[in-house]
Parts: C-alpha cells; structure tokens; sequence
C-alpha cells in the first residue's frame, strides 16, 4: 500500500488493470483528468468523489468497465454517462475524446507503475494545473487558483516554460507562472 | 502552438513508491498538508447523478 487512501487507490490499481486491456486491444492509455489527478499530484491531500478519463475510445473503455462490474446507474430521474461499481462505490466518467481539448501535450502524460496491476496515465502536473487556472479565470471557481498554488509549490520540478504557455492558453492570456507564486 | 513545439521525451513508467516519496518529501518541505475543494458549482447534470449514484452505493468520498 501506498500513501493514498486506500479506496482511492484500490480504484487506482483497478483503472491500471482496465488500462492495461485496453493496451491489449490496441489502444492507446486512457488519462486521468481533473480532480482524481489533483489527489494523484497531491497524495490524497484533497479527496475526489469520481475518475474523470479521457479515451479517444470510449466504447471499447467503457466494455472494459463492465467486464470488471461496472455498471450504469439507473432509476428516475437519472440521467449520467458515468459509470459505477457497486460494490467499490466508486465512478468513472469519460469527458473528452482528446487531453483538455487537444490542446495537453500527449507525450507529458505521466505514467505511474503499479505493480502488478500494471500502468496508470495521468495528465501531467503542469497541465492540471493550466487546467486549474483556466477553471479560476473563467470566474465560476474562485477556488481553483489556491488549488493551482499549492500544487505547484508541491511540485517545484515541473516544466515552467509549457505550464506558462498552457495557463496563457487555459486562461485567455490573463494569467501565467508568475501568477501561481505570492 | 505551445503545445505543439514544446516536445518532451516520452516517459517511462515511473514505480508509485517513487512517485509518493517525492511528494511525501515535498509535503513536509512545504506543510501542504490540503488543497481547497472544488464547489462543485459548475457540475454538468451528469456529474452530478453520477455522484449521487456514488453517494447511494455507499461511497464517502
């Protein structure tokens, strides 16, 4: 076990094995995106509720998900693309085709062993954070700048000249690095 | 495009006690021990049942 939570990263080794299938068939990794990929940068310093994913293959992703219990929820008045074990009381969901619009560089997607299950994929940590900015620029969470902060205060090694022009991007050109310091 | 002109080298497969270790190390470096949460306010509907979905299979997170 690892520092993670151990529910998170139960459904950790388990994207690791879906992962892995999907590997098998021919595709390309799934990414973790968004809060579940602030927990993985953060060890667990934040809670997530569900694994936002992105897979240029949902359809194969999401029979992978079943073959290992998922299931979609239903009842009335329920309406999601996500998906859910039971058992586990844990989502995932499939929100892009393509890393943060396309606009992720592929070849940053950080990949984490976890033996024996096999690999995670998970966007990189100066994209997340782009992505963080771009969520505060807009806005509509004020929280997220903090967030952006200390996650790159944790992460003192990451690539400050493609966090800049990512959080440029994300942000309309309001906001770079200079703004993640003070 | 900056994404597309600033290549890195793909990556290897980093083992996840690594991984940890350095973020353990930068935790006690630093004293972030949380980050603030999401409102949630900008949920899509989707999300939204799907994490009520969570809530009534038992999920706390």
């Amino acid at each position: 076990m690892t520092a993670y939570r151990p529910e998170f990263e139960a459904a950790l080794r388990l994207f690791a094995r879906v992962s892995e299938a999907m590997k098998a068939l021919g595709f390309q990794a799934p990414v973790l995106v968004g809060g579940a990929a602030v927990e993985i940068y953060s060890l667990s310093a934040i809670a997530t509720g569900d694994f936002d994913i992105s897979t240029g293959a949902q359809d194969a992703f999401e029979a992978e998900l079943q073959r290992n219990g998922f299931v979609r929820p239903s009842g009335p008045g329920v309406a999601t693309r996500g998906w859910i074990h039971p058992e586990l009381a844990l989502g995932f969901e499939v929100v892009s085709s393509t890393l943060l619009d396309g606009m992720a560089d592929r070849e940053r997607v950080e990949l984490l062993e976890f033996d024996p299950d096999g690999e995670v994929a998970v966007i990189s940590v100066e994209d997340i954070i782009a992505d963080r900015m771009g969520q505060y620029a807009s806005g509509s969470a004020p929280d997220m700048r903090e967030q952006a902060q200390r996650l790159f205060i944790l992460h003192n090694q990451a690539d400050l000249d493609y966090m800049d022009n990512r959080i440029r991007f994300e942000s309309g050109g309001d906001y770079g690095v200079a703004d993640l310091k003070g | 495009m900056a994404s597309q002109t600033l290549k890195a080298k793909p990556k290897r497969a980093i083992p996840v006690a690594e991984f940890v270790a350095h973020i353990e190390r930068r935790r006690q470096e630093t004293g972030i021990t949380d980050l603030p949460r999401n409102s949630g306010e900008n949920r899509t509907e989707s999300k939204k049942a799907l994490l009520k979905a969570i809530k009534d299979a038992g999920g706390t997170w």
